[in-house]
């Protein structure tokens, strides 16, 4: 369990839990007999706690990668393991039971159900989960109020900006207190203040409650709040570095 | 320290599914709408047409009684007057069981017992069959194999050699045509062909020895009467008198007269009839009295009033007083004439045309499918194509347009079991609103339709119970097929990853 990383060397690495492994991972995909190949072989480790972006141009397999750790799509070649469970051996239930409880997930098209309120998105997850009815609308108003929504949880997503939707998706996510937080350019549809606003709440959950919050994105100012940066260019790792020391180099990463 | 500890799902209740489901049918009402009008039309167009084949089904059943009986007096007057030809005979004695009147009657004719009797029917049998043969055929192909020979005369052509022989070859040739009788049994009834004859001949005779007893007693009870002309004048008379005197002299002629249940239908028609003939003369006789009566009445020019119309405004007992008040004052003959008489018979005549036009409109009643008979049953067949089709494409549709909301419900932990059942559901209720709706709607058209057609005399014959097992099934039918059209897409939904599903467009 306790396994070092040896493709990026961090302080702190030795004494954190990898919570996320990826090995030799493959994804092709086939569409009217054109293959594409979308990952190719992509071994990473992900610990416990961290807050980490995965930056890349579009097109270079970010939301691919998301989706094979997030169990959303299996792999074509290699494994995904969840604190060293291998996604690939677990039934359909277990598989249910780890998207409702372990992960969270943020899409950039925020993905909220139409029909629901926003309070009945957020306790959706709960009741996939048992949670009691009136327990869940207690707990979910407090996530609501968490991202700042308590006085909206009457409302639609229709009736909501995006800002506001993105939030209701991530009080949807914490919705039955996830280790790990998967977000999929969670801010790319948002104007600039707005995607201040959801990054401060992710760096606030991250800190606050521990939860890993992975990060596929193009907003550089993910930079400067993340632990970890990781680039993937033509579906593979491209760079991986801590923040500190991308800082020293910013100009060099501006190229990119 | 949080850690992953895979557990299994546990079920949502069916409390928390079931809202779930009508709150994703009431946000999507408008699609929802359409989706319920497709399953609405769909089932409205089978409960439609299976309305209408229960109901002409029953009405043909009704039609046949009641037209059998409408016409018992003309049916007899035929027979006290005309033996019928060889062929008639043949075709009762074939079609009709021993114990019907006419055969009886044809028995006690020629005076035969069982056995020879059985025997008889048995070879009138076969021969309906050839004959029936050779009617179905299309004009060319008969010619081909008998040439233009019609009825018994068929056996006779076919009992020369050679052209046997080329009926056999003919046979060969048509092997669309299939003629089931084996070839030695043929050759056996043409032998016996001549002895048929003379049978039916006999049967032919005694018919016209017992017609011509009614016949003479007929001149001799009426040679007083000069306004009864010629035999039928007569015999339409007399049948006013089918329950008394005449119908002993009817059966003592050898006839096979019912006394009890047959002979006051008859007189009754008979009576009718008669009032009807004077009523006829009101209009066409000599006097133009009535006829103004009628045009001022009807708005018309008084050439332009026909019987037609005097029946139609007969209808009403406060015309009809009038009417046998102007028949009155006209010198016509008004004897046991009474308004309400006139009402009824008025009636009567309607209620004969409807039954003639229902007749035909249910010709094909009665054999095929559940007896609905062939074109009906054709129908309902490809109306319940359309209805399935219809059905499934609309279910497939509103699940496939749902696939990104499948995947997002995986996302949060949604079980497949979950999603199946949603979608199940959803179209069950989709299926049993637009069920409910067009079978409801279909019954009322299909109902009216008829209705419309043959008229409310037959509003009693509407099989209330069978229409209303129709809509059950209907509704049945319209919500499994539903939930049956969601199944298969959704179980293909539910089992895709998350981001499978969210691909497909
Ligand atoms: N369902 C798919 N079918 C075929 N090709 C795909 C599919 N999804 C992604 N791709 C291809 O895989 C590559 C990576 O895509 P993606 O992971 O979405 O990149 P990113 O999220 O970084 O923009 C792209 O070339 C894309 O065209
Ligand atoms: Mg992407």
């Amino acid at each position: 369990m306790e396994e070092t990383n040896r493709t990026a060397a961090g302080e702190k690495s030795a004494e954190r839990r990898v919570i996320i492994r990826t090995v030799g991972l493959k994804k092709i995909y086939t569409m009217n007999n054109v293959t594409t190949e979308a990952l190719r072989g992509v071994d990473m480790s992900i610990f416990q706690g961290e807050f980490i972006s995965v930056m890349g141009p579009s097109g270079s397999g970010k939301s691919t990668f998301f989706n094979m750790i997030g169990a959303l799509d299996s792999p074509s070649i290699g494994r995904v393991f969840i604190d060293e469970v291998d996604v690939a051996q677990l039934t359909a239930e277990e598989l249910a039971f780890l998207r409702c409880h372990k992960i969270g997930y943020i899409f950039q098209s925020y993905n909220l159900i139409r029909y629901m309120t926003a309070l009945e998105n957020v306790t959706t997850p709960m009741a996939f989960g048992g949670v009691q009815p009136d327990e869940a609308r207690e707990r979910g108003m407090n996530i609501l109020d968490l991202v700042g929504l308590k006085e909206r949880w009457h409302h639609r997503p229709i009736e909501m900006s995006g800002g506001q939707q993105q939030r209701v998706a991530i009080a949807r996510s914490l919705a039955n207190d996830p280790s790990v937080l998967l977000c999929d350019e969670p801010t790319a549809n948002l104007d600039l203040h707005t995607g201040q606003e959801i990054l401060d709440i992710l760096k606030r959950l991250n800190v606050e409650k521990g939860v890993t919050v992975i990060c596929a994105t193009h907003d550089h100012r993910m930079m400067n709040i993340c632990d970890r940066l990781m680039w993937i260019r033509d579906g593979r790792i491209d760079r991986i570095a801590n923040r500190e020391d991308v800082h020293i180099e910013v100009g060099g990463i501006e190229g990119h | 320290m949080k850690e992953i500890n895979i557990a299994e799902q546990p079920w949502l209740s069916l409390k928390r599914t079931v809202k779930i489901t009508i709150d994703g049918i009431r946000y999507r009402l408008f699609r929802a709408t359409v989706t319920v009008a497709v399953i609405v039309v769909a089932v409205a167009f089978l409960m439609n047409i299976l309305a209408e084949s229960l109901i002409k089904r029953a009405v043909a059943a009704d039609t046949r009684e009641r037209s059998d009986n409408a016409q018992l007096n003309s049916n007899w007057s035929t027979k006290l007057t005309s033996t019928g030809s060889p062929e008639s005979i043949v075709a009762e004695l074939a079609r009709l069981d021993a114990s019907a009147d006419v055969n009886v009657e044809t028995r006690n004719f020629i005076r035969l017992p069982d056995d020879d009797f059985a025997r008889l029917q048995s070879t009138a049998r076969d021969v309906q069959y050839v004959l029936d043969f050779f009617d179905d055929l299309d004009y060319a192909k008969r010619r081909d194999l008998i040439k233009t020979a019609a009825g018994l005369e068929i056996l006779d052509y076919l009992a020369r050699p050679e052209n046997f022989d080329t009926f056999k070859l003919g046979l060969d040739r048509y092997r669309m045509i299939r003629f089931e009788m084996d070839f030695d049994k043929l050759q056996k009834l043409i032998g016996q062909r001549a002895d048929f004859r003379r049978t039916l001949a006999d049967i032919i005779a005694k018919r016209h020895e017992a017609n011509a007893k009614i016949t003479a007693y007929l001149k001799a009870e009426y040679k007083d009467n000069p306004t009864l002309v010629n035999d039928a004048d007569r015999l339409a008379m007399a049948m006013t008198d089918a329950d008394g005197k005449f119908g002993d002299v009817i059966r003592s002629a050898g006839f096979n007269f019912d006394a009890k249940r047959i002979a006051p239908i008859v007189a009754d028609q008979a009576k009718n009839q008669q009032f009807i003939l004077r009523m006829k003369f009101s209009i066409t006789g000599a006097s133009n009295k009535t006829r103004q009566l009628l045009a001022q009445e009807a708005n018309k020019i008084p050439s332009d009033i026909n019987e037609a119309i005097m029946w139609d405004y007969l209808e009403s007992a406060s015309f009809a007083k009038r009417y046998i008040q102007v028949m009155q004052e006209s010198g016509m003959d008004t004897a046991s004439l009474t308004p309400e008489l006139l009402v009824k018979l008025a009636k009567a005549r309607k209620e004969t045309a409807a039954l003639a036009r229902a007749k035909r409109l249910t010709m094909d009643s009665g054999k095929g499918f559940m007896g609905l008979g062939e074109r009906l049953a054709y129908l309902l067949v490809v109306s319940f194509l359309v209805c399935g089709i219809g059905i499934t494409n609309a279910m497939m549709m509103s699940v496939t347009e749902r696939f990104t909301e499948i995947a997002t419900l995986k996302c949060l932990g949604a079980l497949d079991g979950f999603i199946m059942i949603m979608f199940v559901l959803e179209s069950c209720i989709m299926g049993i609103v637009g069920g409910t709706i067009g079978a409801i709607i279909g019954a009322v058209i299909g109902t009216g339709r008829m209705m419309a057609s043959f008229g409310v005399n037959f509003f009693a014959a509407i099989p209330v119970l069978d229409i209303f097992g129709g809509i059950l099934i209907s509704i049945l039918l319209g919500t499994l097929l539903a939930a049956f059209a969601a199944v298969v897409p959704s179980f293909k939904a539910a089992r895709l990853a998350p981001m499978e599903a969210m691909r497909v467009e």
